[in-house]
C-alpha cells in the first residue's frame, strides 16, 4: 500500500506543475488588473505606480520564475485587495469549504445507499419508481433556485430557519440541504443500478436459498458489491463540492474557497488566485487517494491489483 | 458447553475473522473519530454570536470591505463602514442641503487665489488616545495625496498636481494648489484624518481615526463588529456596537430585515422582497449609454440624436426599474451643483429616429454597420433586461446592434482610457454616480475630449470645461448647466436614461431617513432606535 501511496504521489507531481503554471498564464489573459484597483480618474503616473509596487511592470517570464521561487517557499504574495498573505486566504477559507463537502456528502451518501436499496428491492414497484422519479428531480435541480426558494419558505415565510449567517448550528441546514439535494439524486440513481444487478447476482440467489432476510442480503453482500461504482460517482461529486460550491457559498454569505476563488477571478486579484487554486488542486489530489485507497478497501481484486 | 470439533472453524478462519472484526471497528473509530473532528471544527465558521441583540445595530452590506484603509475611502465598500463612523475627514459635505460642515475643522476660508486656511477643533482625540491636531490634518492629506501608497482617493479627488500642506501651529492648516481651486474644501471632505502614527510605507487595514465608534473585531471573510469609541468627542451615537455582515444576493439581504436577522440592508433591487420594509431614496446615480464617435455611424450626429429619440426612457423606468427612478436628460441628478433643470429628457419618438437614421442612410452613412451594446453584469438591478430593450429599441430605429454584456473588469476595457482598440463603434451601458456633489467631477472625467471616461469632445468645449472648473457660487453653477446643455445639443456623447433610485431595507425597530450618500457613506450615529 505504501508502494501504490508513493506511486500516485509522484505521479500527482506532473499534474500539480501544470495546475501552478497554467493557472499562472490563465489569470493573466484576463488583461491588467490596474483599471479595478484604481480609481476611474487615476493619472498615467498612478498606473505606473501601481504596476511598479505589484511587479507587473516586470516582463511575463520573470514575474513567472518569482511566483515558482514563492510556491517552494510557500510564499504566495499579497492579496491586490486587501494586502493580506494570499496562502494565509485561502488556508483560512478551505476549512468552510471542507466542513460544507464533507457533511453533504455524508448526508447524500448514506440517504442514497439506503433509499437507492430500497428502490432496488422490488424494481418497478411503486417505491422504485417514486424513487427513481424523485432523484431524477433533485439531480436536476438548479442550486442557485433551490438555494433562494428555501431561504423564501423556510426563513422567511415560516420562520424555522435563518437566512444564512455566521452562527447557531441552524445556518447549517440550508446550505447543506441545497448542496446535498444535486449528489443525493444522482447517488440514489447508481445505488438503485448496482443494487439491482448485485441483488440478481448467483451469490445473492445462494444467502436467499440459504434463508438470509432482505436486511442481511442488502447490507452484508449487495450493497458491498454495489458500493464501487457509487464510490466513483461520490468521488466526483466530493470533488465538485471541494473545487468551491460557488452559488451556495455565495449566497449564504460561507467563506469557502469556492467564493474567495470567484472573487479573485472577478478582482483580478492574482496572487489569490493562484493560492486557492493550488490549494484546492493539491485537496482534489489528496481526495483521488483516498478514494483509490477505499477501492482497495471494498474489492480484493483491487487489493490484489495494489500489491502487484 | 464447547462444540464439536468438526463444527468450529478451523483455527485460521477464526483468525481471519478476528482480523476483519479488529479491521471494521478500526474503520468505525475512524468514521466517528472523523466526523467528530468534521462536527467540532465547525466552530471554524460558526465563531462566536453576533452583537445585534439590545444595544447592538446589525447592518448587511453586499460586500465585504476589502480593506478599512482610510484612504481608500471612495470605495464605496470600504467607504460605507470607514468614513465619518471610524475615521472624519476635516470638513463633512451634507448629502440633503449640499452645504460644506464643519467636523474636525472648524471653520475655512481662502487667504489666497491658491491657498486656503482651516482651523482645528479642539478637544479631539484619536481612538488610541493621541490627541488631535494641524500636524495629523497635514500628515493624512500628505498620506493621501502626495505619498506612493497609490490612494484611490487620490485619482478620485484631485488630479496630478500635489498639494502644498502645512501645519502652521497645532490649530492651522494652510493648503496651496498649483491652480485657483474654489472647490477645495469640497475635495478634502474625502481626505479621512489618521493620526501621524499611521503608516506611509503601506496601507493599513484597520485604522484608527477620531469617528464615534472603533473597530472591535474583524473576523474576516464572517463579520466585522465596531464597538462605540468612548473617547469620542461629540455626542455619543445611540448604538453600543454595530455589527456588519455581507450576502451578495439582494433577496437574501431583504430577507435578513424582513426574518429580524438584521436592521438594516443596503443596495436592494425594486424586487428583491423587501416589502413593506423597503424605503426608497435618491442615489445620484444615472444610467447613460456614452457613444463613440470616431467611427460610422456613431460618428454622424443625426445617428446619436436618433439614438436618443430611440429610447424610450419613461417605459424603462415604469417597467423594468418598477417606477423607482426618473428619465434623465443629463449624467448631473438634481441636488448636484451644476444641474440643470431646464434640461427635459429627450423624447421619445420612433418616427423622428427613423427618419434621421434614413437621412443619413441617404447621404451615404453606411448606417448597417454593427454597433457593439457592452453592458456590465450587475450594474444595476436588471441590467440584462434593460440592456436587451435598448437593443431592440435601436433596432426598430434602424440601426444593427450587437449586444455584450460583461463583468466589471472587462468593462472598464471599454469605459477608461486606453480603451479597447479595434472595438469599432460602440454603445456602453454606463453607470456614473456622482456623490462629490459638484459637476466638476462628471464633467472632468465624461466630457473633456482626453476625459478619462470621455470618448468625443472639442476644443471649444475643454475651454468652457476650465472656464466652469475656475468659477464659484452662482456662476459656477450657471457655467455647469450651459455645459450639460451643449452637451445634449452640440456633442451628443450620451444617450441618457434614468436618474437611478436607491432601496434600503429597514428594521421596524430602526429610525433613520437614507439620503443621497448613504450606500458610499452611511453615517451610523444617524441611526437610532425607533420611537
Amino acid at each position: 500500500m505504501i508502494t501504490f501511496l508513493r506511486r500516485r504521489a509522484l505521479t500527482s507531481v506532473i499534474p500539480l506543475a501544470v495546475v501552478v503554471l497554467g493557472v499562472f498564464c490563465l489569470a493573466r489573459l484576463t488583461g491588467n488588473p490596474a483599471s479595478l484597483y484604481l480609481p476611474l480618474n487615476a493619472t498615467d503616473r498612478m498606473r505606473q505606480e501601481f504596476a511598479e509596487r505589484n511587479g507587473f511592470d516586470q516582463p511575463v517570464l520573470s514575474q513567472m520564475f518569482d511566483y515558482l521561487g514563492g510556491v517552494l517557499r510557500l510564499d504566495f504574495g499579497e492579496s491586490l485587495r486587501t494586502g493580506q498573505a494570499a496562502g494565509g486566504m485561502a488556508l483560512d477559507a478551505f476549512p468552510a469549504t471542507l466542513q460544507l463537502a464533507g457533511f453533504t456528502m455524508l448526508i447524500a451518501v448514506l440517504g442514497s445507499a439506503v433509499v437507492g436499496s430500497w428502490a432496488a428491492l422490488k424494481p418497478n414497484g411503486l417505491a422504485d419508481r417514486v424513487c427513481s422519479t424523485m432523484s431524477m428531480v433533485a439531480a436536476s435541480v438548479p442550486d442557485f433556485w433551490l438555494a433562494i426558494v428555501g431561504v423564501w419558505i423556510f426563513a422567511v415565510t415560516l420562520g424555522w430557519l435563518p437566512t444564512s449567517g455566521v452562527t447557531g448550528h441552524g445556518i447549517w441546514i440550508l446550505p447543506i440541504a441545497t448542496l446535498a439535494v444535486r449528489p443525493f439524486g444522482v447517488l440514489v440513481q447508481v445505488v438503485r443500478g448496482a443494487m439491482v444487478s448485485a441483488l440478481s447476482s448467483p451469490y445473492v440467489k445462494l444467502a436467499r436459498s440459504k434463508g438470509a432476510d432482505d436486511y442481511r442480503i442488502v447490507t452484508r453482500h449487495a450493497l458491498r458489491n454495489a458500493a464501487a461504482p457509487a464510490l466513483t460517482v461520490a468521488g466526483d461529486l466530493t470533488v465538485g463540492l471541494v473545487n468551491g460550491a460557488v452559488v451556495v457559498e455565495t449566497i449564504f454569505g460561507w467563506p469557502g474557497i469556492g467564493k474567495l476563488m470567484i472573487d479573485s477571478i472577478l478582482q483580478r486579484d492574482f496572487a489569490v488566485l493562484q493560492a486557492a487554486v493550488l490549494l484546492t488542486a493539491v485537496a482534489i489530489f489528496v481526495l483521488n487517494i483516498l478514494i483509490d485507497v477505499c477501492y482497495a478497501l471494498l474489492d480484493a481484486r483491487v487489493r490484489q491489483t495494489v500489491k502487484t | 458447553m464447547s462444540l464439536p470439533s468438526k463444527l468450529r472453524a478451523p483455527r485460521r478462519n477464526r483468525a481471519i475473522g478476528r482480523f476483519r472484526a479488529v479491521r471494521r471497528r478500526t474503520a468505525v473509530a475512524a468514521a466517528v473519530s472523523g466526523f467528530a473532528v468534521l462536527v467540532s471544527s465547525c466552530t471554524v465558521a460558526n465563531s462566536d454570536s453576533l452583537g445585534g441583540s439590545g444595544t447592538g445595530l446589525r447592518v448587511v452590506l453586499p460586500e465585504e470591505p476589502p480593506t478599512l484603509e482610510p484612504c481608500e475611502s471612495s470605495l464605496t465598500s470600504t467607504g460605507v463602514v470607514v468614513r465619518s463612523n471610524i475615521t472624519q475627514p476635516l470638513i463633512e459635505r451634507n448629502p440633503k442641503s449640499g452645504d460644506l460642515d464643519p467636523l474636525l475643522a472648524t471653520g475655512w476660508k481662502r487667504t489666497s487665489d491658491t491657498q486656503w486656511t482651516f482651523t482645528m477643533r479642539d478637544g479631539v482625540d484619536f481612538q488610541d488616545g493621541t490627541a488631535f491636531n494641524a500636524r495629523d490634518a497635514a500628515y493624512s492629506i500628505e498620506r493621501a495625496v502626495n505619498s506612493d501608497l497609490g490612494c484611490n482617493v487620490d485619482g478620485y479627488v484631485f488630479g496630478e498636481d500635489p498639494l502644498e500642506v502645512e501645519a502652521v501651529d497645532e490649530k492651522t492648516l494652510t493648503v496651496e494648489s498649483k491652480e485657483p481651486d474654489p472647490i477645495l474644501p469640497l475635495r478634502l471632505s474625502f481626505v479621512e484624518i489618521v493620526p501621524t502614527s499611521t503608516s506611509t510605507a503601506k496601507k493599513v487595514r484597520q485604522p484608527v481615526g477620531t469617528g464615534p465608534y472603533e473597530i472591535g473585531r474583524w473576523d474576516t471573510g464572517l463579520k466585522l463588529r465596531l464597538d462605540r469609541n468612548k473617547r469620542y468627542w461629540g455626542k455619543a451615537p445611540a448604538y453600543e456596537n454595530v455589527t456588519y455582515q455581507w450576502r451578495a444576493e439582494g433577496t437574501v439581504r431583504a430577507a435578513m430585515v424582513t426574518s429580524d436577522e438584521a436592521d438594516v440592508a443596503l443596495k436592494l433591487g425594486p424586487l428583491d422582497g423587501a416589502g413593506d420594509l423597503g424605503v426608497n431614496h435618491p442615489n445620484n446615480e444615472t444610467t447613460a449609454l456614452r457613444l463613440t464617435g470616431d467611427e460610422p455611424p456613431l460618428d454622424d450626429p443625426r445617428i446619436r440624436r436618433a439614438v436618443n429619440y430611440a429610447l424610450d426612457k419613461r417605459g424603462i423606468v415604469k417597467s423594468l426599474f418598477s417606477g423607482l427612478g426618473k428619465p434623465a436628460g443629463q449624467l448631473v441628478p438634481s441636488g448636484v451643483l451644476g444641474h440643470n433643470p431646464g434640461i427635459k429628457p429627450w423624447p421619445h419618438d420612433l418616427k423622428k429616429a427613423k427618419a434621421l437614421v434614413n437621412a443619413a442612410k441617404a447621404d451615404g452613412v453606411p448606417t448597417g454597420k454593427q454597433i457593439l451594446m457592452v453592458g456590465r453584469n450587475e450594474l444595476f438591478p436588471r441590467v440584462s433586461e434593460t440592456a436587451e430593450v435598448l437593443q431592440e429599441q435601436l433596432t426598430q430605429a434602424g440601426l444593427n446592434i450587437k449586444l455584450k454584456m460583461v463583468d466589471e473588469s472587462a468593462h472598464l476595457e471599454y469605459q477608461l482610457r486606453p480603451f479597447v482598440p479595434d472595438a469599432g463603434p460602440v454603445a456602453l451601458l454606463i453607470q456614473h454616480g456622482n456623490q462629490a456633489g459638484d459637476a466638476a467631477f462628471t464633467v472632468d472625467q465624461y466630457m473633456k475630449a482626453e476625459g478619462a471616461q470621455s470618448v468625443m469632445g472639442t476644443k471649444r468645449f475643454d475651454r468652457m470645461i476650465a472656464e466652469a472648473g475656475r468659477k464659484s457660487g452662482k456662476a459656477r453653477q450657471d457655467a455647469y448647466e450651459e455645459l450639460l446643455d451643449q452637451q445634449n445639443s452640440e456633442v451628443t456623447q450620451f444617450a441618457h436614461i434614468a436618474h437611478m433610485t436607491g432601496v434600503i431595507a429597514l428594521s421596524p425597530h430602526v429610525s433613520y431617513t437614507p439620503n443621497s450618500a448613504t450606500n458610499d457613506e452611511m453615517r451610523l450615529a444617524d441611526i437610532r432606535p425607533a420611537g
